[in-house]
């Protein structure tokens, strides 16, 4: 690919001042590569035990790893927050607790919609809290 | 969000059916708290998500279980509501037309059934998800491209069945199903073309069945509910160009669509080609907030300006050709060459060959992202979008009075104008973007009148809708009136006959089975 330069959006090339954030022009914005998510496990996605970054990647992918939609938005979020990029994704957040990602998930925030039991089944949602939930 | 109960359908009834369901699917799968039915809710319902309430929603894992639900439909008496995964986001999402209906989450039927790079098409069930595929087709490394929406995040059978478009040489997503199982509304089961003969190998490789092709009845449809079917898919290229012209003027439209229309209807060009306004790019940058601070529509003014320091044109044509280099650099001489009679300007050129990474947001080369819904981000506050989305001819005559009708109300209404066309061949889907905050109920209100006035006036027009959300599906389908909405009653026989009980998705597309035909118009247009 000749060009590694897009006219989408990138964190590291927003322009935060003055309480708004716009985000650069191109070419300053690099496209990141599609993210490949990992099979969804086999088995009953009623029993509880199942691995939490997984899951998370599976049911979670589609907008919160690299350059997904609900990572650009709160990276926006948290970067006017006075906090780094990178907080952006939701795996690399401290300050989330599991009840808190559970009630983010069934009862929707802001430009995310309720996830329903199809999406996320409650034994998924449990090993994707305690995942994301590193402040308990 | 409490329960609303079906028409007729008594606590006691509803309770009976959800029990008997549970039998069938599992306890777990049967859903009807208050937290469950918001879960099913049109996150982006102008206005209360309780006029379009589901009651439940039930989730079998097979085809099997899919017909006993539709039995215990008819014996209780209670209408489901079919989706594929329910992400018909600025068309209901996972919501139902009429209250209380039961939404049939066909989510856990997610197995790609077969994969075929030699004669490119798969089969899946409906809640295989665009990104499932992606990913399958990426670890199998199958040579296939997908075709994917604006908002990929739902399915791929469910967007092809409400007509959805895309942005490749498959855009068209209905005119790439091949081949349907569905559950007809008595539970019976039918396989259209050639699956009607037991183990025919050609059933999604040859489009007709031998005697009429219900195929496409199964679409923007309430005949049945689709469980399989076969999916067309775009061969992966040598060599793909995007050439990327910026378009300066509003009413330059006219001649883009002039001249690229008829290569795309000669062949030279195969792609659906999707043709934005400025505002397209603006919302990804940020928040309204952030170049205009003021209630009511950007005035041209500042439209100028924002163009002016963006360096954006009014549009923005990324057309992208596919195959063989020889054959694209051929190509893209006579498009550029066409192009030049208008503007002078070079257009950007984006090569990309075999074994090139694709980036993320690659629309055109069926990369799926839901990127595109972060212009709810746009309104602020929980931000939703609606979308108004007449089909015009592909000439620049049409396009540019269809514009002019459609700007000229969204500015009486003081709305921001964000349009795109769409060239499939010998027509246009032209899309209007309505954003807005569901939270301040003045701006949800003028909406609705907004929407009113665009349809009724397009309709006085001669042009109609290809899709809309469910408060409009019945105003959307009186626009459709030739010899007193012929098209409609022969529709509602055809649905009387197959479900005479009305329990498959009562109120889709405005078809209204007799069993609920009070309901008809309920909870529907701008004043609703």
């Amino acid at each position: 690919m000749t060009r590694m330069f897009s006219r989408a959006v990138l964190v590291a090339a927003m322009v935060v001042a003055g309480g708004s954030a716009v985000l650069a022009d191109p070419p300053a914005m690099m496209m990141p590569p599609y993210m490949l998510r990992p099979a969804a496990p086999a088995g009953d996605r009623l029993k509880p035990g199942g691995d939490g970054k997984t899951l998370f990647e599976v049911h979670c992918g589609y907008c919160h790893l690299l350059g997904g939609m609900g990572t650009n938005l709160l990276t926006k979020q948290r970067m006017m927050m006075g906090e780094t990029p990178d907080k952006g994704l939701l795996a690399n957040r401290t300050d989330l607790t599991a009840d808190y990602v559970k009630s983010v998930v069934r009862a929707g925030k802001g430009a995310m919609p309720a996830q329903t039991k199809v999406d996320v089944t409650d034994a998924e949602l449990e090993a994707v809290s305690k995942y994301l939930g590193k402040a308990g | 969000m409490k329960l609303h109960l079906p028409p007729r359908v008594s606590p006691k009834a509803f309770d009976a059916m959800l029990t008997a369901s549970a039998a069938v699917v599992g306890k777990d799968w049967v859903m009807a708290t208050d937290a469950d039915r918001d879960a099913y809710s049109d996150v982006y319902a102008p206005g209360s998500s309780e006029e379009w309430p589901a009651g439940a929603a039930i989730a079998p894992a097979s085809v099997e279980e899919v017909r006993a639900i539709v039995r215990l439909a008819n014996e209780h008496k209670t209408p489901l509501w079919p989706v594929a995964r329910g992400k018909n986001l600025g068309y209901g999402a996972a919501a139902p037309r009429m209250a209380g209906s039961i939404v049939l989450d066909l989510g856990r039927m997610n197995k790609i059934l077969e994969l075929d790079s030699t004669l490119s098409y798969c089969v899946v069930e409906p809640g295989v998800g665009f990104f499932d595929l992606y990913d399958a087709i990426q670890r199998a490394k199958a040579p296939l491209w997908l075709s994917v929406p604006g908002n990929a995040w739902g399915s791929v059978l469910g967007n092809a069945l409400d007509h959805g478009i895309g942005y490749t040489s498959y855009g068209l997503h209905a005119r790439n199903l091949c081949g349907i199982e569905a559950v007809l509304p008595d539970g019976d089961l039918v396989r259209t073309g050639m699956g009607a003969m037991e183990g025919n190998p050609s059933w999604h490789l040859f489009p007709f069945s031998y005697g009429p092709t219900f195929d496409l009845a199964f679409t923007q449809s309430n005949l049945g509910v689709v469980t399989k079917a076969g999916v067309w898919l775009q061969p992966a290229p040598e060599t793909s160009l995007e050439i990327v012209w910026d378009i300066p003027n509003e009413e330059d439209i006219a001649w883009v669509i002039d001249t690229i229309a008829p290569l795309k209807i000669s062949g030279l060009i195969d792609q659906n080609v999707f043709v934005p306004s400025w505002l397209g790019k603006m919302v990804l940058k940020g928040q309204r907030k952030d170049f205009w601070d003021k209630p009511g529509a950007i005035p041209e003014w500042r439209v100028q300006e924002l163009l002016k320091q963006y360096k954006l044109g009014y549009w923005q044509v990324a057309l992208r050709l596919y195959g063989d280099e020889s054959v694209v650099k051929a190509r893209a001489e006579v498009v550029k060459a066409a192009m030049k009679r208008h503007l002078d300007a070079a257009p950007a050129e984006h090569w990309w060959r075999q074994g090139d990474p694709i980036g993320q947001y690659e629309t055109t080369m069926g990369v799926p992202s839901a990127v595109p819904l972060q212009m709810s981000d746009w309104i602020g506050g929980r931000g939703a979008h609606m979308g108004f989305s007449p089909v015009v001819p592909a000439t620049g005559a049409h396009v540019m009075d269809q514009l002019k009708r459609s700007r000229k109300i969204i500015a009486d209404h003081d709305v921001d104008f964000y349009a795109s066309f769409t060239i499939g061949g010998r027509f246009a889907n032209n899309i209007n973007m309505l954003m807005y905050d569901r939270d301040q109920p003045e701006m949800v209100a003028n909406m609705r009148r907004l929407f009113d006035a665009l349809i009724s006036e397009t309709a006085k027009a001669g042009y109609g809708e290809y899709r809309t959300h469910l408060g409009w599906m019945d105003p959307v389908a009186e626009t459709f009136g030739f010899n007193n909405q012929a098209l409609r009653r022969m529709t509602e026989k055809v649905k009387n006959a197959l479900d005479p009980n009305g329990v498959i998705a009562p109120g889709k597309q405005g078809i209204w089975p007799a069993a609920y035909a009070a309901e008809r118009a309920r909870n529907a247009g701008g004043k609703a």
